[in-house]
């Protein structure tokens, strides 16, 4: 039987929640713009938006766990919260813009 | 597919692109399960065809059916984008034979002749060596000629005709695509050199410029398809190839990781990598956002009492395979691609079967999606149809192809997931620990799986390839 060599990056148990909280990532973050899209453009009603904005809380948190559970360095935290702020930010300004064209063209 | 209907050359042209890279599609499928049973059975062809040789042609099909799809995607386009004909059609022509002749014998000689006396004859004549664009170096240099005529045609095209923003994104795109093609063509005795070159070419083509093209594909279908409004899905794809390149160039860096380059590049590679998702987040609500923006002046149009004509889907299973791009994208190169691309992971998941997984639906999301999109839009053209609907063979494909994929791709996550466990974070990623990972029983079951699933994705590409020879001819369109 060969002994096993843990290796010490991470820990054995960790890698489960890493690929679920870094996949979590990406799925709430699109369900945040993708839900403030479609309530914009009609596609939802308007009560829906507050869920929106729970899925870009929910996508920091799972940033957090991400981060956290990789050991991130001090400036690489740092660089995540200003990351979660612009996308905070991000489809409001695409849509202000889209919405100026759309304006435009009287469409 | 070419008929009375279809008046311009260029479109007629793009139709024999289109019926070629069917044709590869499906000899990339072929190939596919024959690696795919090697995996469950070893000595399946062993001393035939060996699993080298058949992961070649399967990976290289891949490449190559893909770019006649997209050249044929822009010959298309070209005539209705521009308002002219393509301009010097006749070489354009001569080109596509000259191409697929080469083609032709390069999978001859990795068939019959396979292995070669690894000196400079084995280079020029049997195979680069270099995973994706393996073609031996005169085939290289036939590529070269065929992609500098064909930049030229949309050069010429583009300047002479009408300049839509769509087709100036298309030049400054496809003269990058054809420039660093050059980057893998060139011999050094260095395996770190090597790599840090051949890596210009497949990153920078499949997270840069392929995904440009996409973008550009998905603007130009969905005007053609949904009657979006071209200054918004303009915007749109300007924004979406700011943030591409602006993320993919240097995320080129997550290939730097662990090759021999400096180690500045884990923390470029992890920066531009994290970014990289994001456009993809965008192209998605771009969709979204035409599609619903459409669906709204539908209903107040019948709620006013208007013709709705102009405003409803042309080209239903077109769209379908669009908005699957749409979804297919983001998770295949977002999510799955997120997910292994931070050093801190990367470490562990390098090399193993989640990298197989990541490619295979990737490649599947972003572009074989979009291109099958295109040559329902041809076949739409060319039996002079007004709106195009399903058929059932249609149905059946495209969900068989997606599941199959789909399935393929849990299939080698798990393996992945088993590989990273035991080969390399308990065993501490030594040749023996290697082994030790194959022998698990999650790690066999789920290369079971993943044949299974191969055979279906092939029973899909079977109906997919019949509907597209036949639909054109059924009674449920509106002409």
């Amino acid at each position: 039987m060969m002994e096993s060599m843990i290796r010490p990056e991470i820990a054995l148990n960790d890698f489960l929640p890493i690929f679920i909280s870094s996949a979590f990532v990406l799925v709430f973050g699109s369900l945040y713009v993708g839900i403030y899209t479609a309530v914009k453009v009609n596609m939802l009603k308007k009560w829906a938006m507050p869920l929106a904005y729970l899925f870009w809380f929910l996508t920091c948190y799972m940033l957090y766990i991400m981060g956290s559970l990789m050991h991130v360095g001090e400036f690489t935290a740092k660089v995540l919260v200003v990351a979660m702020i612009g996308y905070l930010i991000l489809p409001h300004a695409i849509y202000y813009m889209q919405n100026q064209v759309h304006e435009e063209n009287g469409h | 597919m070419a008929n009375n209907y279809l008046k311009s050359e260029s479109k007629q042209l793009a139709t024999w692109y289109f019926t070629f890279a069917a044709i590869i599609f499906g000899a990339q499928l072929v190939f596919g399960l024959v690696v795919a049973i090697q995996f469950v059975v070893p000595g399946f062809l062993y001393g035939v065809l060996d699993f080298s040789i058949a992961r070649i042609l399967h990976i290289n099909a891949l490449v190559v059916w893909m770019v006649f799809a997209m050249f044929g995607s822009v010959y298309w386009l070209l005539p209705d984008e521009t308002g002219i004909e393509t301009v010097g059609i006749k070489l354009g022509k001569l080109l596509f034979w000259i191409f697929a002749a080469a083609i032709v014998v390069v999978v001859l000689v990795f068939l019959l002749v396979q292995v070669g006396p690894a000196d400079n004859t084995t280079i020029w004549f049997i195979t680069e060596g270099r995973e994706y664009i393996e073609a031996p170096r005169w085939a290289d240099w036939g590529i070269v000629v065929v992609a500098l005529g064909f930049v030229a045609n949309l050069f010429l095209t583009g300047m002479k005709g009408r300049q839509t923003g769509i087709v100036t994104v298309l030049m400054a795109d496809m003269i990058a695509f054809s420039g660093l093609y050059l980057a893998g063509m060139f011999f050094t005795n260095n395996i770190s050199v090597d790599q840090y070159w051949w890596w210009w070419v497949i990153h920078l083509w499949v997270e840069a410029t392929w995904e440009v093209f996409v973008g550009s594909i998905a603007a130009y279908g969905l005007i053609k398809m949904i009657g979006a409004h071209r200054q918004v899905v303009e915007m749109w794809l300007w924004i979406e190839v700011a943030m591409l390149f602006g993320s993919g160039i240097l995320g080129l860096g997550h290939h730097y990781f662990w090759i021999g380059t400096p180690e500045y590049w884990w923390e470029i590679g992890a920066l531009f990598s994290a970014l990289e998702p994001l456009p993809l987040v965008a192209m998605f609500i771009h969709v979204l956002y035409d599609w619903g923006k459409e669906t709204g002046l539908q209903m107040a149009e019948v709620h006013e009492g208007h013709k709705i004509e102009g405003h409803t889907i042309n080209n239903k299973p077109a769209f379908t395979w669009f908005v699957l791009n749409a979804f297919g994208n983001f998770l295949g190169a977002g999510i799955w691609g997120f997910f292994h691309t931070l050093p801190q992971v990367n470490l562990y998941t390098h090399g193993t079967q989640f990298t197989a997984a990541h490619g295979h639906l990737a490649f599947f999301g972003a572009y074989a999606t979009i291109l099958v999109g295109m040559m329902y839009i041809a076949v739409q053209g060319s039996n002079g149809i007004k709106v195009l609907n399903h058929t059932k063979a249609s149905l059946w494909g495209v969900s068989l192809i997606t599941g199959g994929v789909m399935g393929m791709t849990i299939a080698l996550t798990i393996a992945g997931y088993v590989q990273v466990l035991v080969s390399r974070a308990q065993m501490g990623a030594t040749w023996a620990a290697y082994f030790d990972g194959q022998d698990g029983v999650w790690f066999q079951q789920a290369m079971d799986w993943r044949l299974l699933m191969g055979v279906v994705t092939f029973v899909g590409f079977l109906f997919l390839a019949k509907d597209l020879l036949s639909t054109g001819k059924s009674a449920v369109h509106i002409r």
